[in-house]
């Protein structure tokens, strides 16, 4: 084996390596906030489903899917971090069902008109838990699903199917979808703290730190 | 079948260069668009749900892993194996190691259909990565096809 082809081969493993190494760069650039513009979310209003305390130092506003399975993947995600930041951490929920989802639509009236008779957390608890279960069923097919998880709740089954159905509900899931579209939402689930888009932490530790970090930053 | 043992067994003759060069071109690009689904598949980030395409759905589908190994590792190694046998040739005429890359696009290729119709009638979603690999198996298959039929050598 000459030296010239000694080169040529070199030449192409660099090449390969350049193809991964080019990839796994691109990829890391990728992660930065998937939100475009610079928008801020519209202010909590009576309509919104909020948790937590009113004066917390920290706001954080996610517009979600409940469809999307990386948004069921950051639902305990979320939990844990309410449970553990009780007192720092004001959380609000904003529907933006995308269209490739059937059921993300139908799941969110579920969780609206459990609301209605105060368990939309756990609606959407459950919801987010038994994804797998109703993701393939056709929107008739899962109503009859969420009608269950209504009995599972206690809820009174009659108000929450006429909850279900009811047009004001059905405007606030389009209002939080047209609110997510004009600052610039195109992904889910994207959390917003304290007013600003933040890059999807990878686990719930970095996204601790980041709750942290604005804990502090708005109680100096 | 019979045409496939004909591609293992009869050798190929002065394939143009330039033909091989697509063919390297073409199975680099697979390689990379694999790469990217396989690193994706590894990191373990849960890839968000974008309003474009249905991404998520088709990478995270049971139809995603093979025996839990990401079919997207199975796509890097096998455009791997194709540019490597192109590469061979346009290097120091290895007819042999091109010529079983170009039969391995056969079986790329048989890959390829049974995705697509995966996507479109199993989980109705498109992954625009997936289909980028559909385009590229899909030229190298023809790519290979049209090499067999007029450089075969006749016995």
């Amino acid at each position: 084996m000459n030296i010239k082809r000694i080169i040529f081969w070199l030449g192409f493993i660099i090449i390969l390596a350049l193809i991964v190494w080019g990839v796994v760069v691109a990829m890391n650039k990728e992660i930065v906030p998937p939100v475009q513009s610079d928008g801020s979310p519209a202010p909590i209003s009576a309509t919104d489903s909020v948790r937590g305390p009113e004066g917390a130092p920290v706001t954080l506003i996610e517009y979600s899917d409940f469809q999307c399975p990386a948004c069921a993947a950051y639902y305990p995600i979320v939990e844990r971090l309410l449970a553990e930041a009780s007192s720092t951490v004001r959380f609000v929920y904003r529907h933006y069902p995308l269209p490739q989802h059937r059921i993300a639509e139908p799941a969110a009236q579920a969780a609206e008109a459990a609301g209605r008779q105060g368990k939309f957390w756990d609606m959407s608890g459950l919801i987010f838990v038994n994804q797998l279960s109703w993701q393939d069923l056709s929107p008739i097919q899962a109503k009859s699903v969420f009608k269950g998880y209504a009995e599972r709740l206690g809820l009174n089954v009659a108000n929450f199917e006429k909850d279900y159905e009811d047009s004001a509900i059905k405007a606030k899931i389009s209002a939080d979808y047209r609110d997510g579209q004009t600052i610039g939402v195109n992904a889910t689930p994207t959390f917003f703290v304290n007013g600003k888009a933040i890059t999807n932490p990878p686990n719930y530790e970095s996204f601790k730190v980041i709750i942290d970090a604005a804990a502090a930053e708005s109680l100096d | 079948m019979n045409h496939l043992k004909l591609l293992l067994t009869r050798p190929l003759q002065k394939v143009s260069i330039s033909a091989a060069v697509i063919v390297l071109i073409v199975a680099l690009v697979g390689f990379a668009d694999s790469t990217y689904l396989t690193v994706e598949h590894y990191r373990g980030v849960i890839p968000p749900c974008t309003v474009v395409a249905g991404c998520e759905q088709v990478l995270t589908s049971a139809y995603a892993t093979i025996l839990g190994v990401p079919v997207a590792l199975g796509g890097a190694v096998f455009y791997l194996l194709v540019a490597l046998g192109a590469f061979a040739y346009i290097e120091g005429r290895h007819e042999r190691l091109f010529r079983y890359g170009l039969a391995l696009t056969v079986i790329g290729f048989i890959f390829t259909l049974w995705f697509l119709y995966v996507q479109a009638f199993l989980l109705k979603a498109f992954c625009q990565y997936c289909l980028v690999s559909a385009v590229t198996s899909t030229l190298l298959f023809v790519m290979a096809v049209y090499i067999f039929k007029r450089y075969r050598a006749t016995l």
